[in-house]
């Protein structure tokens, strides 16, 4: 037989918890037992406990999103360095922030060949891969202009820096095709085509999700625009109807008074 | 040959950085896993993650093994959550679905499931994901790291300093808000189908 109301005599909330659970043993055995009696005689207990195991499966469908971590080269310096890029930033302090931007800037500067000069007739910039010899007549000495702006010196020897820096990744680039051409073509052409091959099944797997889900999303949204009509409709039969109510009961009235009369 | 978590911490206090790397690359995902189901928001997750590990490295020196390394790390993810809860003063966020990255989930597709099946996996992982933002703080803790962390009531309590009883109830009464706030969305959901 059971029982609709549960009679449980001790803590049924604490109780239930430690049965749902079972927490590697720690509940004695026979208070365990003695509750496992009473959750075969109380429906309520039963119930309850049925749904609460369907709320832990429900919890178990829940992961979190795959964590960026770096990677263990990057987590090698956790005590020193975080290792996002946020984690970063927020680790540097904002002068160095400005100075790396502004070093930014002088080597974009430069790599854009963009001439800034500075004068006694004032401050020119040209984004400039016209010959140096357009600058105007007016124009200085080198030395006097140096020292009127000294960082143009710095950011010539930047320049130069960088352009010998690059020199020697334009001579990779360029051995680079003879080194490719050494792969064979077969295998190349068998890398594109996995590739390929790859990218369209996560393409049909991305479109198929995104169908599934926007059908999902109309079917939804219909069902609430017709909810709404429903309603608007209703509303509306409503106002119709007191209306005609109105008119019957003003008919109704006239009709009274003129027989009176 | 694999090292116990307590042999990597006297290693790592003894000065062998790798070993420390070795505890980071063991507890990364259980500590950003629960971070992120605490507070909901996955780059502050990320950043709770790295504070806890760069926490744990500076007071490595003074831990002297009286509780176990990984309750002792997740403590410090526990306090730096209750922080952030704190200073931002508001209840966990919800990410919205758009955060989803559907790439990685179409590539995480297995064969044998359908996109059916996906869909509705997802749907329900959100909706966990947004009762369990519903609940107070104490009592989503208790839940994530019973059914997340497979932490006993006893570890629980030595964790977030409350008493055993205190534990279960706090359980018993966040399952039961869960139970209420799904059965809400399901009842929800049928209704839209109709």
């Amino acid at each position: 037989m059971t029982e609709p109301v549960c009679s449980y005599t001790g803590d049924r909330d604490e109780a239930l918890v430690m049965f749902l659970y079972d927490d590697g043993g720690a509940q004695p055995a026979a208070e365990r037992a003695l509750f496992e009696a009473h959750v075969r005689a109380c429906a309520a207990c039963r119930d309850e406990l049925e749904a609460l195991r369907g709320v832990r499966a429900s919890l178990a469908r829940w992961a979190p999103p795959e964590p960026r971590f770096g990677g263990p080269n990057q987590q090698s310096a956790i005590g020193n360095q975080p290792s996002s890029i946020g984690g970063r930033l927020r680790a540097i302090p904002a002068w160095a922030q400005v100075a790396a931007a502004l070093l930014v800037l002088g080597v974009s500067a430069a790599v854009a060949n963009l001439d800034v000069h500075y004068d006694r007739s004032g401050l020119t910039i040209r984004t400039g891969w016209s010959a140096r010899g357009a600058a105007p007549s007016g124009a200085g000495p080198v030395a006097s202009a140096e020292t009127a702006a000294p960082w143009k010196a710095d950011l010539a020897v930047l320049e130069r820096q960088l352009r010998s820096d690059l020199r020697p990744a334009q001579v990779s680039n360029a051995s680079a095709p003879a080194v490719a051409s050494h792969t064979s073509d077969a295998e190349l052409l068998r890398r594109v085509r996995a590739l390929v091959e790859e990218s369209e099944r996560r393409q049909k797997s991305e479109l198929a999700l995104r169908i599934a889900e926007l059908m999902r999303d109309v079917n939804v949204q219909r069902q609430a625009d017709l909810v709404k009509v429903d309603r608007a409709l209703g509303l509306v039969e409503n106002k119709v109807g007191v209306e005609v109510l109105k008119n019957r009961q003003q008919m109704n009235y006239f009709i009274r008074t003129s027989g009176r009369q | 040959m694999t090292w116990t978590d307590e042999e990597l911490v006297a290693r790592s206090i003894g000065g062998d950085s790798e070993s420390f790397n070795e505890l980071v690359l063991r507890w990364e995902r259980p500590i950003y896993a629960l971070a992120y189901r605490t507070i909901g928001r996955e780059e502050d997750a990320r950043d709770v993650c790295q504070e806890t590990f760069l926490r744990a490295f500076r007071a490595l020196p003074g831990f002297r093994g009286q509780a176990k390394f990984s309750s002792w790390l997740y403590r410090i993810a526990l306090n730096l959550c209750r922080d952030w809860i704190r200073r931002e003063r508001r209840a966990p966020i919800v990410q919205p679905p758009e955060d989803v990255d559907v790439m990685e989930l179409a590539a995480a597709v297995e064969p044998s499931e359908s996109i059916e099946d996906l869909v509705a996996r997802k749907d329900l992982s959100r909706a966990v994901e947004r009762a369990m933002a519903l609940l107070p703080e104490e009592q989503r803790t208790a839940i994530v790291l019973k059914e997340y962390h497979g932490l006993t009531f006893q570890e629980i309590a030595e964790l977030v300093g409350c008493p055993l009883s205190t534990v279960k109830t706090r359980l018993y009464q966040g399952l039961t808000v869960l139970r209420r706030e799904l059965a809400k969305g399901e009842a929800r959901k049928t209704k839209a189908t109709l």
